[in-house]
């Protein structure tokens, strides 16, 4: 072997002049014949080494045989077939740079079409009345956000103002209106439509038709006007075709710095518009909240549950202020959405939270109820460990101590029976009836608006019996029936903890909303110590009532309840007051009551065995139903209770009494 | 020239292979020899396995779980059943005493541990860092099996799996998730389409062929080799449970289209039934439990789990099955002391034997005894009044774990077979008349009791 190693290994095929110290050596190779053979075999044996340790290393550093991953196959075949369905993505892609875009407004049908697909189309008689605006990314071409406003009544243009501003400058703004958009158009709206460059939208007349496209900050891309000839006819229908460029995804973007929070709120805001300062590009709000932990935490495990619809904007409000509330843990919070929307789910994503989407079942109140059983299903399915659940709605106001208010009252759940549920919302908790936040009572009637639920109530009790989807039941109002509740009553606040903000909904418009929830007190103290948690439970309550009614003064009855007089002007005094109530059922002089004090009339609301407690004048009030309730041994014998006649039906009450909470 | 070229161009082969030669020995000592010198390099202290890749790849990723605060803890059995030899050794030994490298360093291709999912943090945040500590990560998810016993609801898919790979050696971290019934549930590692299938070698995985279903283990921080590692704190119950562990999930959707087509029973009686009968499956499970007898499913009480995901209303009785060989008398004065009387006794330990309980509100809970043959498996049955006895032949069949009315209990794997044996093939069509002696598929008459055993093989209480 010796011989085979040359001075300096050189280059095989190396210059010319080499060529005749190969053939000196060859030549002595042949003339020692033996030597040569020896070579050809150590070479060949070398070759057959080299080899080996190669097919080694490779099968130790593969590890696996190659057949490893066939066997998988048959299992995987199944999957592909399910899984290999990903959404496709809209505008994203492509090398396409121009939108071709058409708004139409008329009379009766507005619709917008990008690139030959219909974003928007309404032709509903009676509906979608005013100016439509839709906002797309520049980049992408996807629908970012959708509005109509009514700008034809009060108020609509405050709010589209409000929206136009939030949206990032850049974006893709269309506009059209149906039927009439200019009636209650006011001046700082048609200013705003000038600074977007309209000629049309500021002189914006009577029953005019409109269509505009324009970037906010940048050109106007296009736009046709027709006037309203006469006072009874709306103007021409009109078409209005124009080509959008697009640019580049890294003008459309903000620069954040690269956290996982920057990377939520980025895809966030390059789906959806309409969400303020989120996704402003120099001072972003916070998603992340990071509220004071809460010492002692007998909530930090138990499930939440919001139920949500299509209202993001609300869904948005209402994690904003969960996610704030003292005490909050994030990993138990779980999102379930009442069909396939996509914004929700990115409001969701935004906080980065669990979402779950449900395919809607039935109609109406029947389709609540079914998403409500489904998602306190699903609650205890994924918190097999749990033994309550909060269920939160997307349209309240989380008060910052809603988990601390828990936390101190969760035990009377666990230790009394005859507890229903611990419930956030007082329905006669008004700003002038509502004092004390560290009071809490026991009621008769189920308030829901954020509440805790048992599980062995839900599993054992409701889930078997809930309504089937083709019973078009309220779910809040079959769990308040006594076959469900069985005697057992709910504690509640005297201030709530949550405050319920929705104007959009089922059961709910803006007048109702006015007259009955937008006086709500809610609370915004942190840490409230609640007074005597233990006076709660079914006897002790029952001895802190009778001390209460013992030192209660008894009010002239002589006077017209009605009259601001009727509670004198003190503070912190307790007061007891007697109604006529005949049965269990009597609730006629209450109903009268309750509308002179301006709180819910509706149907009876917070009363505990025929006694109904609240604060009138900063004092403590006591109302006793006699003598259907237990508490008329407590009357004085001169005292005549009071009675008030339902009112003649001229007075309806309300915007009828079918309305029901939502 | 011919012989010159020949020469030429082996010595030239020669030349190159030897430097490639010598390439990858120095390659291959670089990477792999210390996945072979477990036992020699025993040095000082902690740095025990330091050039053990196996080692290096758990203390990497140990570090790693304990910045994101995520406690994970050991479940490869390999490594487990190895301590558990020498338990009272590893768990008196503190970090940093150890002088060789025993249970990390040997060679294999995973490790495996197990986190449970609501301590699992954090994600996309943890994934980056462990990327930039230099593992190359894999994730596998899927739909969350807990949503999918209820109606349309479809929820963003969950981790199942992570495998995260240093060079040559690969972290199988499994997700375990609670679920009802008390029991930790994970799932099965199934590759999508596009996914890298030689990124590791899947077949030889330790945990995800199949879901599994685990008693939840209480943990115990012990020190390995070194490292400090949670351990389950009963490890040979944890091993015992690794080979059966497998679950089957309920049949959700056909379950749906079974009550679309045959509507739900919510008269007050049958509901009641249905609360008695799991009251009655809870107490049964929880005492055979403690006895540590297994139990399944059998009779109508598996058809209505497969079927329809729930207590067939018009069934009168819980049915459980038990083999012969699980038998103890201590079985009969358990139920009693939990109020189960025994109602009948037929058959003896032999030949037959089937116990009948009586529970609360009328129903009964039947306990069958099974009997295995070389290519069968039966259960008998004896009627009171003529001594008659029947034989019910079932296909073998091995025990997977399932989950039923919130709770933990084992079915028989195959369990169609099992279902088709007794039902035939119109199992999916409910049946309300039902004669235990002429309705069921597999019976056959099996002759009569001799009339001198009758007082033993047919008690009436």
């Amino acid at each position: 072997m010796d011989e085979w190693k040359p001075g300096p290994p050189g280059k095989p095929f190396g210059a010319r002049k080499k060529r005749g110290w190969y053939l000196a050596w060859k030549y002595r190779l042949t003339n020692q014949r033996l030597v040569r053979r020896l070579c050809q075999t150590g070479a060949v044996l070398f070759l057959l080494v080299t080899v080996l340790v190669n097919i080694k290393l490779i099968l130790d550093t593969r590890g696996g045989l190659p057949e490893d991953g066939e066997d998988l196959e048959s299992e995987q075949d199944y999957e592909e077939t399910l899984q290999h369905q990903e959404p496709p993505r809209r505008g994203a892609a492509g090398p396409r740079r121009v939108l071709d875009v058409e708004v139409y407004s008329s009379r009766s049908k507005v619709y917008v079409a990008v690139d030959g697909t219909t974003v928007l189309e309404d032709e509903a008689r009676e509906q979608g009345r005013g100016i439509h605006v839709i906002v797309l990314n520049q980049a992408t071409g996807h629908v970012m956000a959708k509005r109509v406003f009514d700008t034809y009544s009060p108020h609509e243009d405050e709010a589209m103002v409000l929206f136009l501003n939030m949206v990032a400058p850049g974006r893709v703004i269309i506009c059209t209106v149906k039927d009439e958009g200019s009636f209650h158009l006011k001046d700082t709206a048609k200013a705003l439509l000038r600074s977007l460059g309209s000629q049309a939208g500021p002189v914006l007349g009577w029953r005019d038709t409109w269509a505009f496209v324009g970037r906010k900050g940048g050109a106007v891309l296009g736009e046709k006007h027709s006037k309203s000839p006469t006072l009874s006819s709306w103007g021409e229908p009109i078409l209005l075709k124009t080509d959008v460029p697009l640019s580049s995804a890294e003008e459309a973007e903000c620069h954040w710095a690269d956290t996982e929070l920057n990377r939520r709120r980025k895809r966030f805001c390059s789906k959806v518009e309409g969400y303020g300062s989120v996704c402003s590009c120099g001072d972003p709000t916070p998603i992340e909240f990071n509220p004071d932990p809460l010492p002692n935490n007998k909530v930090a495990d138990v499930p939440v549950a919001v139920i949500a619809g299509n209202r993001p904007n609300y869904l948005y409000r209402m994690l904003r202020s969960l996610l704030s509330a003292q005490g909050v843990n994030p990993h138990m919070i779980t999102v379930f959405i009442d069909g396939y929307y996509e914004e929700p789910m990115d409001v969701v994503a935004l906080f980065g939270l669990k979402g779950i989407q449900h395919t809607p079942i039935s109609i109406k109140n029947a389709r609540v109820s079914q998403h409500y059983k489904a998602s306190l299903t699903a609650i205890f399915n994924l918190y097999p460990e749990a033994k309550f659940a909060v269920i939160l709605e997307e349209d309240l106001d989380i008060a910052v101590d809603f988990f601390s208010f828990l936390s101190q009252s969760i035990h009377l759940l666990e230790e009394d029976e005859s507890i229903y549920c611990i419930s956030a919302w007082n329905d006669q908790g008004y700003e002038h009836t509502a004092e004390d936040p560290a009071l809490l009572y026991r009621v008769e009637t189920m308030p829901g608006l954020g509440w805790v639920l048992r599980k062995s109530l839900y599993k054992d009790e409701l889930e078997p019996r809930w309504p089937t989807p083709e019973k078009l039941w309220d779910w809040d109002m079959w769990m308040r029936m006594p076959e469900q509740r069985r005697g057992r009553e709910c504690i509640i606040p005297d201030v709530s903890r949550s405050y319920h903000f929705g104007i959009v909904g089922l059961n709910m418009n803006g007048y109702f909303h006015e007259a009955y929830f937008k006086k709500h007190k809610f609370n915004t103290v942190p840490g409230v110590q609640l007074r005597n948690v233990d006076s709660l439970k079914k006897d002790a309550y029952e001895v802190e009532v009778l001390r209460l009614l013992s030192e209660a003064e008894v009010l002239d009855h002589s006077k017209d309840p009605c009259e601001d007089s009727f509670v004198p002007d003190t503070e912190g005094r307790t007061y007891v007051t007697f109604i006529r109530m005949e049965q269990d059922n009597d609730f006629a002089t209450w109903t009268q009551l309750a509308k002179c004090l301006h709180i819910w009339d509706l149907d009876v609301r917070g009363n505990h065995q025929g006694l109904w407690r609240l604060f009138w004048k900063k004092n403590h009030l006591l109302v006793v139903g006699v003598p259907a309730s237990p508490y008329s041994v407590k009357k004085p014998p001169s005292v005549t209770p009071i009675f008030l006649e339902p009112p003649a039906k001229e007075e309806g009450g309300g915007p009828g009494g079918a309305m029901e909470q939502t | 020239m011919s012989k010159i070229n020949k020469n030429v161009i082996l010595a030239l082969l020669t030349l190159t292979s030897s430097v490639f030669l010598l390439f990858q020995l120095y390659y291959y000592k670089h990477y792999l020899s210390p996945k072979n010198g477990a036992g020699s390099s025993g040095a000082k202290g902690s740095k025990v396995g330091n050039n053990n890749i196996q080692w290096r790849a758990v203390k990497k990723f140990l570090k790693l779980a304990s910045s994101q605060d995520m406690p994970v803890f050991l479940i490869d059995p390999l490594i487990l059943e190895a301590i558990n030899r020498d338990f009272d050794q590893v768990k008196n030994s503190s970090y940093g005493s150890v002088l060789e490298c025993k249970y990390l360093c040997a060679k294999r291709d995973f490790t495996t541990f197990a986190l449970l999912d609501h301590l699992l943090k954090n994600e996309e945040n943890w994934f980056q860092i462990a990327e930039r500590m230099g593992f190359q990560c894999l994730k596998i998810q899927s739909k969350d099996p807990r949503l999918d016993g209820i109606d349309y609801l479809s929820g963003t898919e969950i981790p199942l799996h992570y495998i995260l790979k240093l060079a040559t050696h690969a972290i199988h971290l499994v997700i375990f998730y609670e679920r009802s019934g008390n029991y930790l549930w994970h799932g099965q590692l199934r590759l999508k389409g596009h996914s890298d299938r030689k990124f590791v070698p899947f077949r030889k995985l330790q945990f995800g062929h199949y879901p599994g279903a685990f008693d939840r283990p209480e943990l115990l921080q012990v020190s390995v080799d070194g490292l400090e590692v949670q351990i389950p704190k009963d490890l040979t119950h944890f091993l015992e449970e690794v080979p059966h562990s497998r679950f089957i999930e309920c049949r959700f959707k056909e379950a749906r289209a079974f009550f679309q087509k045959y509507h739900d029973d919510i008269s007050v009686e049958a509901m009641m039934f249905q609360k008695n009968a799991k009251v009655l499956l809870h107490l049964a499970a929880a005492t055979l439990k403690d006895l540590g007898v297994r139990f399944w499913l059998s009779s109508g009480t598996c058809l209505g789990w497969y079927r329809q995901c729930s207590i067939i209303p018009h069934s009168k009785d819980v049915d459980l099955g038990i083999f012969v060989q699980d038998y103890t008398s201590d079985i009969i004065t358990a139920f009693q002391n939990v109020g189960l009387p025994l109602k009948h006794k037929f058959g003896k330990v032999k030949d037959s034997l089937e116990l009948s309980f009586q529970g609360k509100d009328d129903v009964k809970l039947d306990i069958f005894f099974f009997y295995e043959e070389t290519d069968h498996m039966w259960n008998g049955g004896t009627q009171a009044k003529s001594g008659k006895k029947f034989k019910y032949l079932f296909p073998k069949f091995t025990l997977c774990w399932a989950e039923f009315v919130e709770i933990k209990v084992r079915v028989p794997c195959e369990i169609l077979n099992y279902i088709e044996a007794n039902y035939g093939k119109t199992w999916m069509i409910p049946e309300k008349t039902w004669d235990w002696k002429s309705s069921p598929f597999n019976v056959q008459p099996n002759g009569i009791w001799p009339v001198a055993e009758w007082d033993d093989v047919i008690q009436l209480y």
